[in-house]
């Protein structure tokens, strides 16, 4: 399926089946940090592959980029976006404190934060496999520290090898105490969004 | 002041001294630059994938693809008054950003985009004198057309000139 295909009607039925899958993730992330975690009603964007890297706050932007496969009935690309800044504090949470040493990443860090990108994911797979009625699984996650332009390309290949557009559905998660940003993306493959619009009734 | 130029994912663009050519956040995409120095005029292109994947026709010839970037440059180039036999090229960017274990999927796809990029040098016969490829880290790059020198910045690397 062509994503220039997509009417307005498609698009809002992502929206919604997606608001359903973000809520299970912030409850998720709450539980275990044990702080309110608040998730945005996601956006659906459908935008040039070359402008993706606006949409992530520029290629320049250090970042924290958790990255999974959607596996399973339907397949596509899960990408978690933190600022460095939010990826430290929602570690300062995870982890007792640790003299950092310079500004990598330790291998317990980049490890608590692929937990929290798997549970993310896990959480908003699982609610939108079953309101579609199929299964859904993320793939083991792998992370990387870096400039958001270089972090996300990978995620473009899939859909560069297809087309010029990047099906975006984007939601913003805040903490309420103090401010954890983060983003959190999921790139159907096209082939995929086909299988999920049906699967959740929509009419093509 | 040069004016600057910014290159995104997919494009190329060609300028004339003074300018200079950026583009930022390189990871597995592949940053290639022709330059004429004796025209003082060069070209940056920002390629996303190797070659296309099932059959090429009816996919557009654009500087998405590796393979078909040099031509398309070679072409700007001319148009803007450089010889084809005076041009150099230089590359960078092509880095494995995620560990080993998507590579069954997406088979180092860093390392095909440099593997195709010198493939389409050969090809249109254009010596490769630089290069700052692979690796596990972003790039971005600064192109300035009046040296032809390439500034690499990368986080937790030092500045590098090609």
């Amino acid at each position: 399926m062509k994503f220039d295909a997509l009417t307005e009607e498609h698009l809002d039925a992502l929206r919604e089946v997606s608001n359903i899958g973000v809520a299970h993730a912030a409850t998720a992330l709450s539980q275990l940090i044990g702080r309110s975690i608040s998730l945005s009603v996601p956006k659906v964007l459908l935008t040039d592959i070359a402008k993706v890297p606006e949409v992530f706050g520029g290629a320049e932007k250090l970042v924290v980029g958790i990255y999974l496969q959607m596996l399973g009935d339907a397949r596509g690309n899960i990408l978690i976006v933190l600022p460095r800044d939010s990826a430290l504090k929602l570690l300062s949470r995870l982890l007792p404190r640790e003299k950092s040493e310079g500004s990598l990443l330790t291998e317990l860090e980049i490890s608590a934060l692929k937990e929290v990108g798997n549970i993310l994911a896990s959480a908003y797979l699982n609610a939108l496999g079953t309101l579609m009625g199929k299964t859904l699984i993320p793939s083991v996650p792998v992370l990387s520290f870096d400039m958001a332009g270089a972090v996300i390309d990978y995620a473009l290949i899939a859909l560069g090898e297809v087309g010029d557009l990047a099906l975006m559905v984007e939601t913003d998660f805040f903490g309420e105490e103090e401010k954890i940003n983060g983003q959190f993306f999921l790139l159907p493959d096209p082939e995929s969004l086909k299988i999920i619009l049906t699967a959740i009734g929509v009419h093509l | 002041m040069s004016k600057i130029i910014s290159v995104s994912i997919s494009e190329l663009k060609v300028a004339i001294a003074p300018a200079v050519l950026v583009t930022y956040g390189l990871g597995s995409c592949v940053g290639i630059a022709l330059y004429d120095p004796e025209a003082r005029t060069g070209g940056l292109a920002h390629t996303l994938l190797p070659a296309p994947v099932r059959d090429t026709q009816g996919v557009e010839k654009s500087a998405k693809f590796t393979c078909w970037a040099v031509d398309l440059m070679v072409d700007e180039l001319v148009k803007c008054g450089c010889a084809p036999e005076r041009l150099v090229a230089k590359l960078a960017g092509g880095a494995t950003m995620f560990e080993s274990q998507y590579r069954s999927t997406h088979g180092g796809i860093g390392e095909r985009n440099v593997a195709a990029a010198k493939a389409a040098l050969e090809r249109c016969g254009i010596p490769l004198v630089a290069e700052d490829t692979g690796g596990d880290y972003g790039r971005s790059l600064e192109f300035n057309t009046a040296t032809g020198i390439i500034m690499v910045r990368a986080l937790q690397q030092p500045i590098k000139q090609i």
